[in-house]
């Protein structure tokens, strides 16, 4: 275009030159053509083009008005002059406010595109930085508070004292005429990015020539739009964020409710067979006693058998009305009382080393054990839980050993019991004390429900305690179970 | 990025801070005293000396590193001006000596001026063209309006001229008016601003001149040529950061000017 509009210009000086180089000829008219064609396709391009314009056309009106004086024609000649030029300024300031108008919308609709919210922050800002370095012709620099850290992009940091730093701790914009330093002049202007009521980040625009008092009006605005659209987004990966986490919690929910679904019918089966087996033997026998007649000995082992059984099934309602408070959410009931922890673990394991004749029992309580303040019904339990556990799941001959010894601080007393099984998997270890699980060798070596444990941990919790399992080398299991002391 | 990494820079100093005032008022009273008290020739080579000294001397001076303030640079460019006129008057190749002139300057290594003065060459050829075209358009404006004709000799009156403007003229109005007065003002306000007072400054001092000749038409002539002239310089300094540009612009300008001969 612009050599189209040279040879224009030249065309039309050569007319005026062709029709007598005339001050006052018509072909001056034709000056205006290129002029404005110049200030819509450049803008400031018609200014240049006018000037030309006067230049090319000067020859022929100052040497009449050297000549002449101030004729008609040469007046003519004159207000050509006066005409082009504010026809070239007007022309070319009106093409450049368009042009302007024209590029700023499409600045603030590019933000928009280089912003969503599938974006990281880091990336977000660096894109969004490129474009408006673009657009702007300018070296752009932003920042943004993203929770304790700074994301910055444009720099490896915001320095103390520097534009930027003020203008995030004034929330005011901030020109700076001279950047300072040696090198070229560079402007620079800074207008805060503000969102939900503060200052969230900066918007820094630096370049070499000028940043106009109009763009200086403008750059806020692109700054309120920058800070609403990266707000957009970040609430839009917040929103998709919760919506990911909120539909992996149903997942997990909905895979823990199938799986409770799944072990109550494991449950309910091995429930039945484990009511059926005490019952069983209690019918057998009643129906024994009613049709023959046993001598004492006989009567009085039948009688043990029946009230072994008796105590068997009772276990297992308790465990079952334990189990179902603790579904509930209730914690099981205590009458809490001053209790020798001693006492309470030797009584508990000569009971159980009289009825299982299979395995060897050790029992090491330290001396002068501080008391609990607990239920010994409900510590009794667990002692025999653990302990008839041990027995169940080593082999027969091996050893049991159950030990009690004081903690200093906090005060409490600690209880193992220990045995020389094949000691529990590390992925079954976090398990065991959910209700209703069993692990896989544990089903295969013995029976039970799978309540014992989440029973004794309830009880444990209960009375504010803590219980773990670890395996032993070279291998077994050891149950620590810790309760506080009375001080 | 200056406006995120570095910290702001303290206030800037007033508009002109850092001018040699006693250096300049030396060159006035060497100047008072050398007109009263010279011949012509003699007070001549004093009063040219003196100026563009004054002019050379303070851009150095506004330009200068702030470790540095060249205080006395005014006297010190009026000495090396006033040599290389007394030299280019008292023999016919003494013009070689304005030479020495911008010697001096590169010497001096002035901070903002000159150093990447010749780095841009399409600038400097588009500089060079700018000058040569209002160049031309005065030749032939001026040949037609005043009746001025061309002329191409004597060689060495317009070597003497030529070298002048290249050593003397076109060096101390650039440096001053572009790379001091323009550099400052448009570090405070503005390019149109800064473009405007430096411009204005330079009209004023060609108006000034009393080597030019004083009638009105001449008058618009130099107000119209020095402000187009002078307004182009300042867009070629800013746009490029160099003083190459206006200095190509200018001194092929000149160039023209030299080659007009009085009716």
């Amino acid at each position: 275009m612009a050599p189209a509009i040279a040879l224009a210009l030249v065309t039309i000086t050569l007319a005026i030159a062709q029709s007598g180089a005339d001050a006052a000829s018509l072909w001056r008219h034709a000056y205006h053509v290129p002029v404005v064609v110049a200030a819509l396709r450049y803008g400031g391009g018609g200014v240049l083009a006018a000037l030309t314009a006067l230049l090319l056309y000067a020859p022929f009106v100052l040497p009449a008005l050297e000549r002449e004086g101030a004729t008609p024609a040469v007046l003519e000649g004159l207000l050509t002059f006066a005409l082009l030029l504010g026809v070239g300024v007007l022309s070319a300031t009106l093409a450049r406010v368009a042009q302007r108008q024209r590029a700023r919308y499409e600045t603030l609709a590019t933000v928009q595109r280089a912003v969503d919210g599938d974006t990281p922050l880091d990336l977000a800002l660096a894109r969004l930085r490129a474009c408006l370095q673009m657009r702007l012709d300018a070296t752009v620099g932003l920042v943004v508070h993203d929770g304790a850290r700074l994301a910055v992009a444009g720099g490896a940091r915001v320095a103390r004292g520097s534009a930027v730093a003020r203008v995030l701790a004034s929330g005011a914009p901030l020109f700076v005429p001279d950047g300072g330093g040696p090198g070229p002049l560079r402007r620079c202007f800074v207008a805060p990015l503000a969102a939900r009521g503060g200052v969230v980040g900066a918007l820094a625009v630096e370049r070499g020539g000028d940043i106009p008092a109009d763009e200086r009006r403008w750059l806020p605005l692109l700054a309120a739009h920058v800070s609403l659209a990266l707000d957009n987004a970040r609430l839009a990966a917040r929103q998709r964020r919760f919506a990911d986490e909120l539909a992996e919690k149903v997942t997990a929910a909905t895979r823990h409710v199938v799986e409770m679904d799944r072990m109550k019918s494991e449950f309910v089966a091995i429930a039945s067979h484990e009511l059926r087996t005490p019952l069983t033997a209690l019918q057998g026998f009643s129906e024994l006693l009613v049709l023959r007649r046993f001598g004492p000995t006989e009567l009085a082992r039948i009688g043990a058998i029946m009230s072994a059984e008796t105590e068997r099934l009772g276990r297992i309602v308790s465990d079952f009305l334990d189990l179902s408070r603790l579904e509930r959410g209730l914690t099981p009931s205590l009458r809490l009382t001053r209790v020798d922890a001693a006492a309470l673990v030797a009584d508990a394991v000569e009971v159980l080393r009289r009825a299982r004749t299979t395995h060897e029992f050790e029992v090491d309580c330290a001396d002068a054990l501080p008391a609990l303040d607990a239920d010994p019904d409900a510590l009794d339990r667990v002692v025999k839980n653990l302990v008839s556990n041990a027995v169940k799941y080593s082999p027969a001959g091996s050893r049991v050993r159950v030990a009690a010894r004081a903690q200093a601080a906090p005060p409490a007393v600690e209880i193992t019991v220990e045995d020389e099984g094949p000691g529990i998997a590390e992925a079954d270890r976090a398990r065991i004390f959910e209700p209703y699980y069993r692990t896989v060798a544990g089903a295969r070596a013995a029976g039970g429900a799978g309540l014992g444990l989440a029973v004794v941990k309830s009880l444990i919790d209960a009375h504010g305690g803590t219980i773990r399992a670890d395996n032993v080398v070279p291998h077994g299991t050891r149950m620590t179970l810790i309760l506080p002391a009375v001080p | 990025m200056r406006a995120l990494e570095e910290p702001l820079a303290r206030e800037q100093p007033g508009f002109l801070h850092g001018t040699p005032v006693p250096a300049l008022a030396t060159l006035v009273v060497v100047w008072a005293v050398a007109t009263a008290a010279l011949p012509e020739a003699g007070w001549r080579v004093v009063g040219l000396a003196a100026a563009h000294g004054a002019l050379l001397g303070t851009a150095l001076a506004w330009t200068a590193p702030s470790a540095r303030r060249d205080r006395w640079a005014p006297l010190e460019a009026a000495l090396v001006l006033g040599a290389a006129a007394s030299c280019a008057r008292l023999h016919p190749l003494g013009v070689l000596a304005w030479a020495v002139v911008p010697a001096w300057v590169a010497w001096r290594r002035p901070a903002r001026l000159g150093a990447r003065a010749w780095q841009s060459g399409p600038a400097v050829v588009g500089g060079a063209v700018f000058g040569l075209l209002l160049g031309a358009h005065l030749l032939v404006n001026t040949s037609l309006t005043f009746g001025y004709r061309v002329r191409t000799g004597p060689l060495a009156e317009l070597a003497d001229w030529w070298a002048y403007d290249l050593g003397a003229n076109v060096l101390a109005a650039e440096m001053f008016f572009r790379g001091a007065l323009f550099e400052r003002a448009y570090r405070r306000w503005s390019f149109a601003t800064a473009a405007a007072v430096s411009t204005a400054a330079a009209v004023v001092r060609y108006l000034a001149d009393p080597l030019l000749p004083h009638s009105l038409g001449m008058a618009a002539g130099a107000t119209f040529y020095m402000a187009v002239l002078g307004a182009g310089n300042c867009w070629l300094l800013a746009r490029t950061g160099t003083l190459g540009p206006p200095l190509a612009a200018t001194a092929l300008f000149f160039g023209a000017y030299r080659l007009l001969a009085p009716r």
